[in-house]
């Protein structure tokens, strides 16, 4: 049960409820390592380099110089005798940025076409469901290094390439779950009370379907980071900001005389991806009702 | 039923309902008096719960099915009358749960799992009575204590998953009445229940009639339950009306074949004594001949 004594007002009521989801959350090791984790990820991207104002193109030694050597730079330095460990924490809000405001965009779009799709049925699912079919079956990485290509390798337009060919898994996911829930009981009670189309889309359903999409947001910011990484590895990201992916392709042609280019910055994308999938269990099980208060 | 009486609360004329090349309702005609349970029974798809959808303006929602032809006149809690049939989607929001409400079969799955029970009475309060947050809640908090949840306060920030089905009918019984409506439409409301609470159901139901002054529908197929609640009945079958009446005249001197089978269709104590299996008894057949 969730409290001990009937709360006295909404806002105890409320609190109460946040607590026992932040409690949920704690109270889950992996979800509460992934956060930790997290934490650290955005330590070094925002506040170090905050720190660390340096340029970081600036030549900072020789040449490959190995990690934690006494006269050079503690990560060790880059072909061009950069320090890696500068340019990586750099490199980290290009890449949690892309990865944000890919993943929003993608659960943004995906979720109205879902649910719009899934809710309505009929002609207006047809047509959604065939523009849908039409953005999966584009040949993902090409259509993107065409639009980057295009359009310059902004950070703008790579959100928008990686936006625009991952949306439809989440469109068909979300779909589903409208498909199977507007029919449920408690969808039919909602009508019965007097709510319009609109209210029963965000209030009634949508909430239910939070589990899938909070699963589809960290998945797909994992996905993100390694699409932004696999771009830029192919030469085609923002060379003004060296984002981690980027610069795991930079230094891969160095790899057998320099393993730390390219092992510090690909930890990094591997820790983000780790510690965002581990939130995202943790929140689902926050937001559980039936798991509160266990 | 509803002869020489004065107007009644609702009234449904004529109507015929298709989905496709199925008739579920065809020329349906009754009507029911305000302040009275009017049990609607028949078996399984006879056109029960399509009668209370189209009641609702439901039942052209997400099917096939078409009105063909009738009017569903129904009076306002402001005294007018008007045709169901013919309100616009915006009207019968405002009806819907506000002058006329529904329960539902399933209370395992008729409250929103992700919202307390407190939370979902008051959006029905909220959308209708424009109260403010702090006055729904303790609307709500009234209806608890009406339909005789023990520990209200307590179970308004209860999630549905933390409280048995009985609670959950009470809460759902809650929410229809929120708003006073003039006619509660009860869909199969103790079917999912065991029989002690649906006992208790019944009671309760029929004290908060006397209470509110509220019509009810009751759809059902369990003569047993309409013995213990109804005033009229509506007996149909095969998508039309066998026969209507007051509860009593039916039970005692039923006009129709198929009535007759239906009420000697309730198992009675005793009656297998010397048998060695149940009887078999045509129902079809005996129905058949009228």
């Amino acid at each position: 049960m969730a409290t001990a004594h009937p709360p006295s007002s909404a806002l105890e009521a409320t609190s109460a409820e946040r607590y026992q989801g932040l409690r949920m959350f704690m109270a889950n090791k992996a979800a509460l390592f992934g956060a930790v984790l997290m934490a650290i990820i955005l330590f070094v991207s925002y506040i170090l380099p905050a720190i660390f104002t340096d340029d970081k193109f600036a030549y900072a030694g020789k040449r490959h110089l190995a990690p934690f050597s006494e006269n050079g730079p503690f990560f060790g330095t880059d072909y061009l005798g950069r320090g890696v460990g500068l340019i990586v924490m750099h490199g980290g809000s290009t890449t949690l940025e892309v990865a944000g405001f890919a993943a929003l965009l993608i659960v943004t779009v995906g979720a109205v076409v879902g649910a719009l799709a899934g809710f309505y049925g009929g002609i207006v699912d047809r047509a959604l469901m065939k523009v849908t079919e039409f953005f999966q079956v584009l040949p993902g990485l090409l259509f993107a290094l065409v639009v980057v290509a295009l359009f310059g390798a902004s950070t703008i337009t790579i959100v928008l390439a990686i936006g625009i060919i991952s949306w439809p898994p989440v469109a068909r996911q979300t779909r589903s779950e409208f498909l199977r829930q507007k029919n449920l009981e408690y969808v039919k009670a909602a009508r019965s009370i007097g709510a319009s189309n609109a209210r029963i889309i965000l209030r009634t359903i949508l909430p239910n379907t939070l589990p899938v999409l909070i699963v589809q947001a960290t998945l797909t910011m994992g996905a993100a980071i390694l699409f932004e990484a696999g771009l830029a590895f192919l030469g085609l990201g923002d060379p003004e900001s060296l984002s981690w992916g980027y610069y795991v392709g930079l230094n891969r042609q160095y790899f057998l005389v320099n393993w730390w280019g390219v092992t510090f910055p690909g930890f990094m994308v591997f820790i983000t991806v780790l510690s965002l999938s581990l939130i995202g269990d943790g929140i689902q099980d926050a937001i559980n009702p039936k798991l509160r208060g266990r | 039923m509803g002869i020489g009486s004065t107007q009644p609360l609702l009234s449904i004329r004529n109507l015929t309902v298709r989905f496709g090349t199925f008739t579920a309702l065809d020329n349906l005609s009754f009507n029911l008096d305000s302040g009275k349970t009017t049990a609607v029974v028949g078996e399984s798809g006879s056109g029960k719960s399509v009668t209370a959808l189209s009641v609702m303006g439901l039942v052209t929602l997400g099917t096939r099915a078409e009105i063909d032809a009738g009017e569903i006149l129904f009076e306002r809690k402001d005294g007018s009358t008007i045709d169901l049939l013919q309100c616009t989607e915006r009207e019968m929001r405002s009806i819907r749960g506000n002058e006329i409400s529904m329960i539902f079969q399933e209370p395992l799955t008729s409250l929103n799992p992700v919202y307390t029970t407190g939370d979902q009475v008051m959006e029905s309060i909220q959308l209708h009575q424009g109260l403010t947050r702090r006055s729904a809640k303790d609307k709500a908090l009234e209806m608890f204590e009406m339909v005789r949840i023990p520990r209200a306060e307590k179970v308004l920030t209860d999630y549905p998953h933390q409280l048995s089905g009985g609670m959950r009918q009470r809460v759902m019984i809650a929410m229809a009445l929120s708003c006073d409506p003039k006619l509660l439409i009860a869909d199969e409301p103790t079917t999912a229940l065991d029989v002690t609470i649906q006992a208790q159901m019944l009671g309760l139901m029929k004290e908060l009639q006397d209470q509110t002054g509220a019509s009810v529908m009751l759809i059902t197929h369990d003569m047993g339950v309409v013995a213990e609640v109804a005033d009229d009945i509506v007996v149909m079958r095969r998508s039309k009306v066998v026969e209507t009446g007051n509860v009593y005249d039916i039970f005692e001197k039923p006009e129709a074949n198929y009535t007759r089978a239906l009420l000697a269709s309730i198992p009675r104590l005793g009656s297998m004594t010397g048998k060695s299996e149940p009887e078999l008894f045509d129902l079809v057949l005996e129905a058949n001949e009228r």
